[in-house]
């Protein structure tokens, strides 16, 4: 008996983890128009009903182009920013490392908030791109972390044959330091894409007219029940799942040796 | 090693990450902490000095509770995870073989992609009168009459409990692996039960990723506005959901401000707490 | 980049000064959801090849906050609450619209709201679409006779079977009516009885819901009554479920009603004067009052005649004589009074 619990439990996890995504799925080929049961189906319509709705799309790209672009500038940010800290001695390092770790302990709603008052005060303007920095200002800490945990001694040793044969920085950098890190820049990089992909509420304080695809999802949501969100959002995690599948099978396994 | 050439570099490298998070982030906090002393007057918004936002977090009751309803709930939903994480962790890595482990794991933290707006919605559903809970338990006998768990605390638990049982299990089973299984096996040979081994080695070894794991669950849901807005059914508010109706409704940016000020500081407290064993440049 | 091209569009049609300019460019309107439907925007875009930017927000207060925080030329339309119209009014946020260009004759009397919409004799907004803030319930689970009573509708019969619309002006509105309170009428003095009722419902209710919530509940029988709710509630789902309607008690219910106007900031005031024109005419008025968002009846009945039967009959056409003359507005409290109110309403919540 007690040989049989642990895979019981895991039967219960997996079934609690599944449940919501499985009832989301199911009624997203619901026949009717509510997404309640009985289930009536399955049919295609609703799928059919959102890949033709411009604006879904259109927040579908946005969202893509934030997230993408919102990650390569915290990657690259918190490459430098590792690099500088793991490589030089600087005065106050902890200090340093403190501060820009520092919004990862604050809530999304506040690091929002705080932009938006700041963007409303300057006249700025809200878009897409304030909606972008403020996805930076949540990754970038979360790049740094993952970039600097992975500047260990071998890099180090082999960073610094490559200066005694005569290279300079940008070459060591170029050469050495990126590819070696280049596993911990992948998942820095995709972990961010992930996390700006689906963050709603800095998007949603931050966006003016062209919105990122939580904020449409959300808009949806507050005008109606019908099973159009559930073919949204089955077809978002269609598309993440098979994202971070091919990610798995074509960029982290060959890492393992 | 460090010449005083690589001296005048180190700054450079990073400068832009600190120009970026002190204009991007430390400059709208402290914007925040001004506006959070001023005041709204009709709809004129007067700057100064004053203590009259955080005042009312005394005066008006609705204020302060949606302070206790935040606090209750997410350390029910940080205690409730952690429970449910740890053991679903410890089977992945100790329980299934090693080249299975990969995709349980994979698999345990896969829904973790559904949209997150999307993923509350989904419990609605699941939780609703007919929903798919309430039939499975009257089929099962378990119950005569569907009982009501949407549009309640347990709602909002349970569509928190969901996602932060994924990001923890992946947190602890990164911690469980990485120790040694010498240390285990030692601790068996000197006479420890299971349990005695767990207690008293795995536990004290596996504490600093379960700590910050669990604050990050913290920081992640008392910030938290779309779960207890769809799930929560309103009957009680949290903090963040009492933030937006200031800002959505009233444009009150003075309240909001001092409100999420009050979130910080409890935030800040937590980590203070729990800062002996919290990794967080070490994720 | 936008603003540049607003800005220098809005500079082109000054310098042309034609009237009803058919200029290529941009009109930003910061509106309700109902008018995010493409079949209602797109037939306005290809007619006057102008591309309609839409932004949704949720209370006036806001709105306005976001307006006066705006520089010349972000913002061209604003729909707003009926109620509000004085208050960006006040704030000096609404241009003048010109009388002739408007179809209100063609109205229902009771909704043009002239009062509303004018200041001193100068009209700044005109109606659009108007609804009701009443009874929603499941006919098969409730007794209808109990729901032409507001004080039957929160009972001990409905315990638990209830959930309340989260928004607190129609609610209060209600429980105004139920105490026999005008909602033109709500003062200081009158919170307490309201409150004490807000009081009662809350304790009956299952639940506070938004509109997805509150359809939720209804469609699986989570509750069987919706307090604030009606035809914009329950018309997607009666397709569905005709059990699920709605009704107007004999005490009466709040009536809803939504303008749209023209910002003084607006750099493209013919094009924005336009589009005004065109969802107050009949076949925008029949298009914005089926918007997928919500329903509801549009102010200008001549869109009767582009409405199906069926549609008609949803919107409950023609009883409208009866449910104008048995219904009031929101509350429209002011700045004060409005804060009280919804202090009072969050504190009931957090009960």
């Amino acid at each position: 008996m007690t040989r049989l619990l642990p895979w019981l439990y895991l039967a219960a996890a997996f079934l609690f983890i599944y449940l919501p995504v499985a009832a989301l799925v199911l009624f997203s080929f619901q026949d009717g128009g509510l997404p309640v049961p009985p289930f009536e189906g399955p049919s295609l319509r609703w799928y059919a009903d959102i890949l033709s709705d411009d604006d879904v799309m259109a927040a579908l790209t946005n969202s893509l182009m934030v997230a993408v672009a919102s990650a390569a500038v915290a990657c690259v940010l918190g490459f430098l920013a590792a690099y500088g800290l793991a490589r030089h001695v600087l005065p106050g390092s902890a200090l340093i490392r403190g501060l820009l770790i520092a919004p990862l302990t604050v809530s999304y709603l506040i690091v929002g908030l705080g932009l938006l008052i700041v963007i409303q005060r300057t006249g700025l303007g809200l878009s897409l791109f304030t909606a972008g920095i403020g996805h930076v200002v949540i990754n970038l800490p979360l790049c740094f972390a993952i970039i600097y945990a992975s500047m260990g001694a071998q890099q180090q040793n082999a960073e610094r044959a490559a200066r005694d044969l005569g290279a300079d920085e940008f070459r060591v950098i170029t050469l050495v330091t990126l590819p070696m890190l280049a596993p911990a820049l992948a998942a820095a990089f995709f972990l961010s894409v992930t996390l700006s992909w689906d963050e709603f509420i800095i998007s949603f304080l931050l966006t003016r007219f062209d919105v990122t695809l939580p904020v449409e999802i959300w808009s949806m949501l507050r005008s109606g029940l019908s099973p159009r969100l559930n073919a949204i959002g089955s077809l978002v995690f269609l598309i993440s799942v098979t994202a971070v599948l091919v990610l798995e099978i074509f960029v982290f396994r060959k890492r393992r040796p | 090693m460090s010449t005083g050439h690589q001296r005048l570099k180190g700054p450079g490298f990073v400068t832009p990450a600190l120009i970026w998070t002190f204009a991007f982030f430390v400059v709208p906090f402290l914007v925040m902490g001004t506006m959070s002393l001023a005041t709204l007057e009709g709809r004129t918004l007067v700057w100064g000095l004053s203590l009259a936002n955080y005042a009312e977090l005394t005066e008006k009751a609705y204020l302060w509770r949606a302070i206790m309803v935040s606090l209750e709930i997410t350390l029910t939903v940080t205690v409730v995870s952690v429970i449910l994480a740890y053991p679903l962790a410890w089977i992945i890595a100790y329980r299934i073989p090693p080249r299975w482990q990969r995709l349980a794991l994979l698999l345990a933290i896969l829904p973790f992609w559904t949209s997150y707006v999307v993923r509350s919605y989904a419990w609605l559903l699941v939780l609703a009168r007919e929903g798919v809970v309430n039939q499975t338990l009257i089929s099962m006998g378990l119950i005569s009459e569907p009982i009501t768990l949407a549009n309640t605390r347990f709602a909002t638990v349970t569509g928190f409990v969901h996602f932060f049982v994924m990001l923890l299990t992946l947190t602890i089973y990164a911690n469980l692996v990485q120790l040694s299984p010498n240390y285990r096996r030692a601790a068996m040979d000197l006479g420890a039960s299971a349990f005695q081994t767990f207690r008293h080695v795995v536990l004290p070894l596996t504490l600093p990723g379960i700590v910050t794991g669990a604050f990050l669950t913290f920081v992640l849901c008392i910030g938290d506005y779309v779960t207890p807005q769809i799930l929560g059914g309103n009957t009680e508010l949290t903090v963040p959901q009492v933030i937006m109706v200031q800002l959505g409704r009233r444009a009150d940016f003075p309240l909001a401000s001092a409100l999420a000020i009050v979130l910080m500081a409890i935030v800040t407290l937590v980590y203070i707490l729990s800062a002996r064993w919290l990794r967080l440049d070490r994720l | 980049m936008n603003r540049l091209k607003t800005a220098l569009t809005g500079t082109t049609v000054l310098t042309l000064a034609a009237g009803a300019a058919m200029a290529e460019g941009e009109l930003n309107a910061l509106v309700w959801c109902d008018h995010t439907d493409p079949g209602l925007i797109e037939p306005f875009e290809q007619a006057f090849g102008v591309k309609v930017n839409l932004r949704e927000y949720e209370g006036t207060g806001a709105a306005l906050a976001l307006l006066e925080q705006s520089r010349p030329g972000d913002w061209d339309v604003l729909v707003i609450d009926g109620i509000d119209v004085f208050r960006a009014v006040d704030a000096g946020l609404l241009a003048p619209l010109p009388d002739e260009a408007l179809p209100t004759d063609d109205f229902f009397p009771q909704v043009v709201m002239a009062e509303n919409n004018s200041v001193d004799g100068v009209t700044y907004a005109v109606t659009e679409k108007f609804g009701y803030n009443t009874i929603s319930y499941n006919a098969d689970k409730v007794d209808p006779a109990d729901m032409q009573n507001l004080s039957a509708v929160w009972s001990e019969k409905y315990d638990g079977r209830i959930s309340i619309y989260d928004y607190y002006l129609p609610v209060m509105g209600l429980a105004a009516i139920a105490n026999g309170i005008d909602t033109a009428g709500i003062d200081g003095a009158s919170l307490a009885a309201i409150g004490s009722t807000l009081g009662e419902m809350r304790a009956r209710a299952a639940s506070v819901a938004g509109v997805v919530a509150a359809q939720t509940a209804l469609a699986t029988g989570e509750v069987d009554i919706v307090v604030g709710g009606g035809e914009w509630l329950t018309a997607v789902l009666a397709e569905e479920q005709p059990e699920l309607t709605w009704t107007i008690p004999q005490e009466g219910a709040v009536r809803w009603a939504q303008s749209i106007g023209v910002l003084e900031s607006s750099e493209n005031k013919d094009m924005a004067v336009e589009f005004v024109k065109y969802i107050t005419s009949p076949e925008g008025q029949a298009r914005l009052a089926t918007s997928s968002c919500f329903w509801g009846m549009p102010a200008n009945a001549k869109a009767g005649e582009f409405l199906t039967d069926a549609q008609k009959n949803t919107l409950r056409w023609d009883e409208q004589p009866d449910y104008l003359a048995r219904t009031q507005l929101y509350p429209a409290p002011d700045t004060d009074l409005d804060i009280e109110m919804q202090d009072l309403w969050l504190d009931t919540l957090q009960q």
